[in-house]
């Protein structure tokens, strides 16, 4: 009978918990405080003063140096090591290879397959072959020199069509398909036979650099009672802590992970903190001392993930009034060596399956079909980069639905308007959108602010020489809040104190967007205090909750959620408190910017700091613990048909170029995104997101590429790999759209990944329109955009 | 293709013993002399630390001219400027007298690099770089310069067009001597002048290719009395257009002669094909269209045609 | 390797030491002096991150060996506050303006914009782009910070010349 109740009891937790997961996103008749409200940044003055300390800030003595020695080969077979003269150095420690590995010989973040130290074979330039550990850092640079590997080179494959080729170099021993995905929407060949219109085209985009200003860096320190700590610049702690319990052969408690504030992550320091975090690890471990592991910037180009170059090819089917009735897409997404963030976690997690999911766009197309094959290659690997292969696949149809729109008359606008997802759409997994769309909200908001209309009738020539040309683009995206996994969900902690200060603990990292303000403003929202009361503690393994990676933009949406549910838990007790205090019942009283009052008679109340020292007086819990995971996902793997993610974020960026039509350069005069984010907690840095994400995605656009030959990258320094400059960036309009999500913290979804997206397609779409020439294979610099104009039989005539 | 040992495993330091600051010539001379070839001069040494860094130059020794006297002093005397080895990118942009009497080299040096480069890099040092596109060098070889450069033999003059024999290397010898002085005439009211410069982006980048162009022309303003174009990087070394010079000297002002011109400079050339900065093909074309727009708007700088 | 003496002004200071030659400004500054506001980024001038003062004129201290700083007088980002606790103008439009994500590129952007408005103090955008031009930023896509020296520029009159 008991247990009866029991159940019924926790039923009626689980309901109760669902029904306020839907009141998230309320709003007091009041507004909101603290949250919403452009606050200063509350490291801000600690970044502009130079205290704010980043890894490398850190004092060195005590450390030993840790280095790698790296492969020459971009595949080959490892004969032998000889590391006796490099032991012999006087100032080296310790010179490890593959049988000092305590545990396991592999890290990664979905897959453990790359070698902490390669035994038998090496699969890409820089892969790791043995650590030094010196009392300095020259003493470790000349060890590495002084180890003497015999290599038997392998035959390579950089290519990911060759790799899928039956005689193909094995990379892995599974083979070099390290996924092969599928969507089925409908169906397609009847779409296409209905079609009044068809294109088809293909797209290349290349390897891309996260070229965060601050280099990797990672200190692993032995303490006393055999922990092994591990602190550096990260975005994914539990990850870099479940990568390095197996590789030291530990249990996970017995290693503590500790976050240090980044100078920029864009998805790459989710990944190398686990490469170098474990290398480091297994050098303290085995010298017992602590040690330290810097990358130089030439390192981290070589070393680190990148984005996934692909090659897609993209059919697309349309009627004369502009509605898509077919989309078929094949993606090749080059893994590189290893598989880092690209293989799939079901059931819609890693950027492959992401890419599969995006690829159609932010359409509804009755009849969808995408083949989409992941491949290893002897070349550096893909990891995350804001957008986890959304960039890739926009660049493709939103090049071609512009395509489309000129062939069948049209203009840009009016083929989004009509096809564009809004609320009850379907998507191209057939995921019906319930709420928060706000696409074509953006798309109008968009063509409002950069005048679009009046702008669309100036493009042309702007000299009587008719040497440049202006034109005008527009790119639509969308982008998902959260990974897509079954165990995605988010852990907070807030300790509220007899003083009414508060700490809150989340495993969300810093990295510059802003998270160390905008979750404290939402606690300080909930709870009722201001920001500067609450103290957020660095990401601490051992001190925050199982919080997941800072990634797919899922930190205020999900983390705010789970912040939002520790902060009621705490506030129970002191509304319970303050009810006593002012013998009024706790639900007609209100928490505000550190006043506790009456709603019916405001100008009765106590302070925050009252009722807190109350509960601590009388024993009321001060503790709060909130645990959110969103709806769970869903996807078939044989369809690609389910809910993979439980809302989108929607966004139209729109450029104005000038072309130089006889040299192909390009300048930006004008700019406008817009973005719906739900609800911007923040919405002076939210601005800073979308103009540093159009910046970004102007270098896809423009400027990056990795070069290789023959598995060699050519450009590994910031001298030749190019990021844009201040004199390249133009100024940005940005808009803000509130289509509020149900699940968000008073609305919200997420920011961090989406500004990068839109821009370089409506960037390339510009350029396309100015000069006539359309750059299928990234980057369009100038040579590129000279050869297209030549290719188009030259430049428009008027 | 493959990598060295050091593009794998990127050193921080640079391994030098000694960092002298000679208060004379004389003094930094005798420093280059008793260090028997294992000395480099330096100045801003934005080029030199990186060549260290990067293991392609091994030196003992840095010599460090900055503190000489009479090193970086911009002055007019008569009709020839003279700029002080010494001084750098951001002094000569910046200068009045370059701005108004040899715009191009004000603009090539305010192009180079970035604003902390500039502030530190001298003119001398991106000279003996002998970089096919350095930015000073360009205009410098169009302005018909010459260079002073002292040794324990004394001092000789080599004008430009004789100083630079090959992809990073140059008729001065860093390890032995030391270059003290630049010396150009200034552009003159019947002279005209343009700098081009193409780039992957708008600072912080080497050119795809530069071009500066210095026209004289008749009184009547009718005649193109001389021409020099000067290009990079377009050959192994910053170049002059002499047979697209040699078509414009005497010729009457058109547009079909500028096309000429434009068309004999680009055969002349020979870049080379780069995987990251451009193909020869491209900066052939290049070529064409900044030779031609160069001409055209040095012209109307000297009012010989209307814009 | 035989050390050499030292003797320069870092943020207003005498300082006076023993070092080898091959060293750097910029790893004089953050290991040995402990001033780690001067970060590094790539150690080969492009990207700004390392910028200092020198006498004035905004240098990259990756490429500066020590030994030339000698006699001269060297500012650094910890060196810009007016007196304690009390930050610069720039320092205080940085923060206003939003003009600070992950704050790494920030000294080297705070100290280009000072040596900008100690030159042009009413500069117009393009003159504030081209004196940032220098350093590299990831995050911010220039805008904010562009706005702080604009906004800064305009508080000249009424902070305290320092």
């Amino acid at each position: 009978m008991n247990e009866k109740s029991d159940e019924k009891k926790k039923v009626a937790t689980l309901t109760k918990e669902r029904v306020d997961l839907q009141k998230l996103s309320r709003i007091l008749s009041g507004g909101l405080s603290v949250a919403g409200q452009s606050a200063v940044r509350t490291d801000g003055r600690s970044k502009v003063t130079g205290t704010q300390q980043y890894g490398a800030d850190y004092a060195q003595e005590g450390f030993l140096h840790g280095k790698i020695l790296r492969s020459p080969h971009p595949h080959a077979l490892i004969k032998s090591l000889n590391s006796d003269k490099a032991r012999a150095l006087p100032g080296v420690v310790a010179v490890l290879t593959a049988k000092d590995v305590p545990g396991r010989n592999g890290f990664g973040a979905i897959i453990p397959d790359q070698p902490v130290i390669c035994e038998d074979k090496v699969r890409f330039v820089g892969d790791g072959v043995a650590l030094v550990a010196a009392e300095t850092e020259k003493a470790a640079q000349e060890a590495l020199s002084l180890i003497e590997v015999d290599y038997e080179p392998l035959p390579a494959v950089f290519d990911p069509r060759e790799a899928l080729k039956k005689d193909a170099p094995r990379i892995h021993e599974k083979g070099n398909l390290l996924s092969d995905n599928k969507l089925r929407k409908g169906d397609v060949d009847k779409g296409f036979a209905q079609a009044e219109v068809v294109l088809e085209r293909t797209y290349q985009v290349p390897f891309l650099d996260h070229a965060y200003l601050e280099p990797d860096i990672c200190m692993a320190v032995p303490q006393p009672d055999g922990i092994m700590l591990v602190e550096g610049p990260m975005q994914a702690p539990f990850t870099v802590r479940r990568n390095i319990n197996a590789v030291l052969g530990v249990p996970v408690n017995r290693v503590r992970v500790r976050q240090i504030p980044m100078g920029g992550g864009f998805g790459g320091k989710e990944d190398s903190p686990i490469d170098l975090g474990c290398r480091a690890a297994v050098l303290a471990y085995r010298t017992g001392r602590p040690v330290r592991m810097s990358l130089a910037r030439e390192e981290v180009a070589l070393q680190t993930c990148k984005r996934h170059p692909m090659i897609m090819k993209v059919k697309i089917g349309a009627k004369k009034d502009g509605s898509i009735v077919a989309f078929q897409g094949v993606i090749y997404d080059e893994q590189g060596a290893y598989a880092s963030l690209g293989p799939v976690i079901p059931p819609a997690g890693g950027s492959h399956i992401h890419s599969m999911i995006m690829m159609a766009g932010p359409y509804e197309i009755p009849n969808v079909h995408v083949d989409a094959y992941l491949v290893y290659t002897n070349h550096p690997y893909g990891g995350a980069m804001r957008g986890f292969g959304a960039p890739q696949v926009h660049i493709a149809h939103e090049q071609i639905l512009d395509e489309l729109a000129a062939q069948l008359g049209m203009s840009p606008l009016d083929i989004r308007r009509k096809n564009g997802l809004r609320k009850g759409s379907a998507t191209a997994t057939g995921q019906v959108l319930d709420q928060s769309v706000g696409l074509q909200d953006s798309l109008e908001a968009c063509a409002k602010r950069f005048d679009w209309d009046r702008k669309y009738k100036n493009r042309g020539y702007v000299d009587e020489q008719r040497t440049k040309r202006r034109g005008l683009g527009v790119g639509m995206g969308w982008y998902r809040t959260s990974i897509g996994i079954a165990g995605d969900a988010c852990g907070a902690n807030v300790h509220v104190h007899e003083d009414g200060s508060v700490l809150l603990f989340t495993g969300i990292t810093e990295m510059g967007q802003g998270a160390y303000t905008v979750l404290p403003q939402i606690c300080a929202e909930e709870l009722g205090v201001c920001l500067e009361d609450v103290r957020y503690v660095t990401p601490d393994t051992d001190m925050v909750p199982e919080s997941g990676p800072t990634v797919g933009s899922r930190s205020t949406t999900l983390m705010g959620n789970a912040i939002i549910l520790a902060a009621r838990q705490v506030k129970k007790s002191i509304l319970e408190a303050a009810s006593e205090i002012l013998a009024v019942p706790a639900d007609r009283l209100e928490a505000r910017t550190r006043k506790i009052f009456d709603r019916e008679a405001p100008e009765r109340g106590i302070t925050f700091k009252e009722a807190a020292a109350k509960c601590m007086a009388t024993g009321k819990r001060l503790i709060g613990q909130g645990w959110w995971a969103p709806p769970k996902p869903s996807l078939d793997p044989e369809t690609g048909q389910g809910n993979p993610y439980f809302v989108y974020t929607y966004a139209t960026h729109m450029a104005e170029v000038i072309v130089d039509v006889e040299t192909g350069e390009v300048a930006i005069t004008d700019y406008a995104a817009a973005f719906d984010v739900g609800k911007a907690i923040n919405p002076k840095a939210l601005e800073g997101q979308i103009e540093g994400g159009v910046a970004m995605g102007m270098g896809y656009a423009l400027m990056e590429k990795i070069v290789t030959q023959a598995g060699y990258i050519q450009n590994l320094s910031l001298r030749n790999y190019l990021i844009p400059t201040a004199l390249d960036v133009p100024a940005i309009k940005s808009v803000i759209v509130e289509v509020e999500n149900k699940y968000g913290p008073y609305g919200a979804k997420g920011i961090g990944e989406m500004p990068n997206i839109p821009a370089t397609p409506a960037i390339l779409n510009a350029i396309a329109d100015a000069c006539g020439g359309r750059i299928r294979t990234l980057p369009a610099d100038s040579e590129s955009i000279f050869r297209a104009i030549q290719e188009a039989g030259g430049p428009p005539h008027k | 293709m493959s990598y060295e040992f050091k593009d794998l495993h990127w050193a921080r330091d640079i391994r030098i013993n000694k960092y002298l600051m000679p208060r004379t010539l004389d003094e930094a001379l005798d420093f280059l002399e008793k260090s028997q070839g294992r000395a480099q001069v330096v100045a801003g040494g934005t080029d030199v630390i990186c060549q260290l860094r990067h293991r392609d130059l091994e030196v003992d020794t840095l010599v460090d001219i900055t503190r000489l006297p009479d090193m970086d002093g911009i002055s007019q005397d008569g009709e020839m400027i003279t700029l002080g080895a010494c001084t750098t990118h951001a002094q000569t942009a910046l200068s009045p007298l370059i701005r108004e009497k040899a715009a191009i080299l004000a603009k090539g040096a305010g192009s180079l690099g970035s604003p902390q480069i500039r502030n530190i890099a001298t003119v001398a040092g991106n000279l003996v770089s002998g970089h096919p596109a350095a930015d000073t060098s360009i205009p410098l070889l169009a302005l018909n310069a010459s260079v002073l450069i002292a040794s324990r033999e004394g001092q000789r003059v080599v004008p430009l067009s004789e100083f630079f024999l090959d992809k990073g290397r140059t008729a001065i010898d860093c390890r032995k001597e030391i270059l003290i002085q630049i010396q150009f005439p200034a552009i003159q009211s019947n002279q005209g002048c343009c700098h081009l410069r193409l780039s992957k982006r708008q600072s912080l980048t080497i050119a795809i290719l530069v071009l500066a162009a210095v026209v004289k022309v008749d009184p009547q303003k009718k005649i193109i009395q001389e021409a020099a174009v000067a290009l990079g990087p377009v050959a192994p070394t910053p170049f002059r257009a002499v047979e697209a010079e040699a078509l414009l000297a005497g010729a009457p002002v058109s547009k079909e002669i500028i096309e000429q011109a434009a068309e004999s400079a680009c055969a002349e050339t020979n870049p080379i094909d780069s995987a990251i900065w451009g193909s020869a093909e491209y900066k052939r074309e290049m070529v064409k269209v900044f030779v031609k727009r160069g001409l055209e708007n040095a012209l109307i700088e000297a009012g010989a045609l209307v814009d | 390797m035989k050390k050499v003496g030292l003797a320069f002004k870092v943020n207003g200071k005498a300082v006076d030491l023993e070092i080898h030659p091959d060293t750097m400004l910029v790893d004089l500054l953050r290991d040995r002096l402990r001033l780690t506001g001067t970060k590094e980024g790539c150690r080969e001038g492009e990207c700004g991150a390392c910028t200092v003062l020198l006498d004035g004129l905004a240098v990259n201290s990756c490429l500066i060996p020590a030994l030339k700083a000698q006699g001269k007088s060297v500012v650094t980002i910890e060196g810009l506050a007016k007196a304690e606790g009390q930050l610069d103008s720039l320092q205080q439009h940085f923060v206003a303006a939003g003009a600070v994500q992950c704050g790494f590129c920030t000294p080297g952007m705070i100290l280009n914009a000072k040596s900008l408005l100690d030159r042009i103090p009413d500069p117009d955008d393009k003159e504030i782009r081209i004196a940032i031009s220098g350093v590299l930023c990831r995050c911010t896509g220039y805008q904010k910070i562009v706005e702080a020296v604009k906004a800064a520029s305009h508080d000249k009159g009424q902070t305290p010349q320092g």
